[in-house]
């Protein structure tokens, strides 16, 4: 094959503009999937774990419960799985207010037209000894966190 | 049959368009490159390394790059300082000896009060909270008219970072007596009923009307000083500290006595008059007044019934 | 496999590569975006050196603007509390937004300059006679539509520059006579800046003014078609038909050259011989394309080494110190603030003066001008002809004259509107630590 030196300028100057296009129609892109996102954030700080008492206390801010057993601390989600409204304890059992659907003590389905148990979020504790809980980040139902408290 | 083509123009067309594809391709190369060379990001690999040599392996497990923010839109707190400051919330874990921007925040006693989730860093240092990049977060640029309450700002005003600092708190604690945390401020709040500065000052509806009312002195665009007899850098700051000292000298035809105060007092008592600003927050996080309002002057005219306690 | 993908590609690309005359006319009859060129294009509108594709240049850098504003549409909030902010998120928080906003002001401020820059090529050349003289006033309110959209992008990051500019802007506008002040309420929608002149401004920048531009752009390049091409043809044009003619000229007619009439006469192939002449497809495309991408590099080096300016959010309550208008409306800033004449008791403000009613008397000149122009029929179409050099040397006074009351303006102008030579030290602003 002749190796024509307009030929291989033409290819230069075609695969250039090629890649720089395709280069800046990606960064187009990139630029539409936000950096930072103005909403409350999947991860947040709770109070610190001796400040909840033993049993089941609703957060109205973050929708869910906070579940203390001695020292060990879980956290239950309040919004329903059926259709996104917020679920009541009822001293031993969850019930949706909306359509009926009714939950045990772990979230599991009991009746209703609920698909799937309540999910279980993940709790830490935070570096300055908060409760901390990211709920994007189901745990399977069981678990627990061990807070740094006296068994009350 | 005559070539359509113009062989002239084509070839030296052709050659520049080469040239010029290459060009862009170096641009957008480039565009690119500096896009993702950001300032925070060595930062945040730094601090990745610095969880797992602190013995946090799942916490540097879990850290994953990218700008973070403390949004608050009750104050218009929008943080991105926590992008380089990554290690804010994590005193007593990690060593204060990081350097900074690494460094966690001092384990002062009313942090506890202030939640970092809540508060974020800009309604206490100042600085412009949208920036991801040093010089964008501390100086803010052209026409910025918050920097930073830097350690070389308050050097140039004779203060400590922390006293400039105070008078930030001052904004929301601005009815407090006194505050746990803010000495200069408390002092100055003291020597301002000791000279009895209502006499002749009003602020927030207390005091006499001979002179300038003082209750957002803070707020007064700089121009509107006369400076002709200030030495030093044209600061409110510094007009504020030599009037209070010498105000027969700053302003040659006010009836303000020379107080001649020594310096630490008047940088304390401008201080307070600079906290003296118009803010937005919400009421839930300005602490109300405590206790009942102290008896005014006599020389003083009655004061307003109506009016809320003096500070 | 080979062979499919070949045809796909000859199917794509033929038109840059035409077999034959007939092929190369073809092209532009049988394309989309191609539809709107002479099937063949005179040497004499392809020169550099006549153009200097001022006119191709201005509108890639519209391409340019159209496509940057569209995305920045995405992450610019048009309110007066979120404004400022949004600027802030796309200068530190959306990816490539730094690169996207510089883009479109430097691309902004370079298209007020060549829309200003060819108009002047186009008077040096006498190209606004005859048949052009409809695409000349085209031409005028193009610039005009330029001016409004770049005024109105100004104000939206809502920072001290922008409010303010604004501010003295529509106070200048506000003199004119009569209709002033109702047209400064219209503009405000108010009597102060605030958030209806933000999302009338915004309107105006985003959809409005786009659509008027566009819309003109289509007639302005309607018209050159029309005209037969640039200019530079008619001299070219008068020295064929003077030339004694050996065999009768047959052409090949595109079909979009024809014009009203009884016959099927083509401006665009009367008078030009074939050695004049090249096909549309691929010469001036692929000169168009160049055009663009030289443009389009530009502007992304200048983005990149050149932030857009953005000062403090604005403050209704603090008037920066000089409060200055944009660089291309400076110069009547300039005028404004030293054209205040006091005869006796009756004081004439520099905003009438200098404000409006000069520029509305060179406005007016320029519009008129083509009606004025006396000169002979071959001082049409070359650079600088001796005949016309009374008219040049007017324009060109002119012209400098704004150049120079920008430059003053722009760079000499401190504190209080004092002159400053640009070696003195100007007086420190005091702050407030």
């Amino acid at each position: 094959m002749e190796t024509d030196r307009r030929t291989i300028l033409r290819w230069l100057g075609k695969g250039s503009v090629f890649a720089a296009f395709v280069a800046q129609i990606g960064a187009a892109a990139r630029a539409f999937f936000p950096n930072v996102l103005y909403e409350p954030p999947t991860t947040f700080k709770l109070k610190p774990p001796q400040d909840y008492p033993q049993g089941y206390t609703f957060d109205s801010q973050h929708r869910l419960f906070v579940v203390r057993a001695a020292a060990k601390f879980h956290v239950i989600s309040a919004v329903c799985t059926h259709l996104g409204c917020t679920v009541q304890w009822r001293g031993t059992e969850f019930d949706c207010p909306c359509h009926g659907s009714r939950f045990d003590a772990n979230g599991k389905v009991l009746s209703g037209p609920a698909p799937s148990p309540l999910p279980w979020f993940e709790v830490t504790l935070s570096p300055d000894g908060l409760l901390e809980v990211d709920s994007a980040a189901t745990v399977p139902e069981g678990s627990a966190l061990t807070g740094p408290v006296e068994k009350a | 049959m005559a070539d359509p083509r113009d062989q002239s123009s084509e070839r030296q067309d052709f050659d520049w368009l080469v040239v010029m594809s290459l060009i862009f391709l170096v641009l957008v190369a480039i565009g690119l490159w500096r896009e993702h060379a950001t300032a925070w990001r060595p930062w945040q690999r730094s601090f990745k390394r610095a969880l797992a040599q602190a013995g946090r392996f799942e916490d540097a497990r879990k850290f994953h790059p990218g700008i973070r923010q403390i949004w608050n839109p009750e104050l218009g707190v929008v943080d991105r300082c926590v992008s380089c400051h990554l290690g804010y919330e994590w005193s007593g874990i990690l060593p204060a000896s990081l350097p900074q921007p690494l460094a966690p925040h001092p384990a002062l006693p009313f942090m506890a009060h202030h939640p970092f989730g809540q508060f974020g860093c800009t309604p206490c240092h100042a600085g412009q909270g949208w920036a991801t990049t040093a010089s964008g977060a501390h100086d803010g640029g052209a026409g910025w008219e918050e920097p930073m309450l830097s350690r070389q700002l308050a050097a140039s005003c004779g203060v400590s970072e922390g006293e400039l600092i105070q008078m930030r708190c001052n904004y929301c604690h601005r009815r407090d007596q006194s505050t746990e945390g803010m000495d200069s401020i408390n002092l100055a709040k003291k020597l301002f009923k000791r000279r009895k500065c209502l006499i002749c000052h009003s602020v927030e509806g207390q005091g006499g009307h001979t002179a300038p009312d003082l209750t957002y002195e803070g707020d007064k665009d700089p121009d509107l000083f006369d400076f002709s007899h200030v030495s030093g850098p044209k600061t409110v700051f510094n007009w504020n500290v030599q009037h209070l000292m010498v105000a027969g000298t700053v302003s040659p035809k006010t009836a303000m006595p020379d107080y001649n105060m020594p310096p630490e007092q008047a940088r304390a008592l401008a201080l307070l008059i600079l906290s003296w600003r118009h803010i937005n927050y919400p009421p839930q996080y300005i602490p109300q007044a405590a206790a009942s309002p102290e008896p005014q002057p006599s020389a003083s005219p009655a004061p307003n019934p109506a009016a809320s306690p003096a500070p | 496999m080979a062979g499919s993908v070949q045809r796909l590609w000859h199917k794509l690309f033929w038109p840059w590569a035409p077999a034959s005359e007939r092929e190369a006319s073809e092209a532009i009859v049988r394309n989309l975006w191609l539809h709107w060129f002479p099937a063949k294009v005179s040497g004499r509108s392809m020169s550099w050196s006549y153009s200097f594709w001022l006119g191709t240049a201005a509108a890639s850098l519209f391409v340019i603007l159209t496509i940057t504003g569209v995305m920045l549409m995405f992450f610019y909030v048009p309110s007066t509390e979120r404004a400022y902010g949004s600027i802030k998120d796309l200068e530190y928080a959306v990816s490539f937004g730094r690169l996207l906003r510089n883009q479109h002001r430097w691309a902004a401020e370079g298209m007020v300059a060549l829309a200003f820059i060819h108009m002047a090529r186009v008077f040096f050349t006498g190209a606004y006679r005859g048949s052009r003289v409809l695409n000349w006033m085209v031409g005028v309110a193009l610039l005009l539509g330029t001016l409004m959209l770049s005024f109105t992008g100004y104000l939206l990051p809502w920072d001290q520059l922008a409010y303010w500019a604004i501010t003295v802007g529509t106070n200048i506008a506000s003199q004119a006579p009569v209709l002033g002040s109702t047209m400064r309420y219209l503009l405000l929608g108010g009597n102060f800046v605030g958030q209806q002149t933000l999302l009338r401004f915004y309107v105006l920048h985003v959809f409005f003014l786009p659509a008027v531009i566009w819309i003109m752009f289509a007639y302005h390049m309607w018209r050159v078609r029309k005209d037969g091409g640039l200019a530079a043809i008619v001299p070219l044009r008068a020295m064929r038909q003077a030339e004694p003619k050996a065999t009768p000229q047959s052409k090949s007619y595109s079909l979009f050259g024809l014009t009203p009439g009884t016959s099927v006469a083509v401006m665009s192939s009367m008078g030009l011989e074939e050695r004049d002449q090249v096909a549309s497809s691929p010469n001036l495309t692929r000169r168009m394309i160049l055009v663009f991408l030289t443009v389009f590099n530009l502007t992304l080096l200048l983005a990149m080494l050149f932030n857009a300016p953005l000062e403090g959010p604005a403050n209704p309550s603090v008037t920066p110190n000089p409060a200055k208008a944009p660089w291309y409306f400076v110069w009547l800033q300039e005028l404004v603030s030293s054209t205040t004449v006091h005869l006796g008791s009756i004081t004439l403000s520099g905003g009438l003066l200098g404000g409006i009613l000069l520029p509305a008397i060179l406005l007016a000149a320029l519009i008129a001008w083509p009606f004025f122009d006396r000169s002979p029929a071959n001082a049409e179409g070359v650079w600088f002809p001796r005949q016309r050099n009374r008219q040049n040397a007017v324009f060109a006074i002119v012209s400098v004259a704004i150049v120079i009351l920008i430059i003053v303006g722009l760079y000499l102008r401190g504190p209080y509107w004092h002159l400053y030579w640009p070696w003195s030290p100007r007086p420190v602003l005091p702050r407030v630590l």
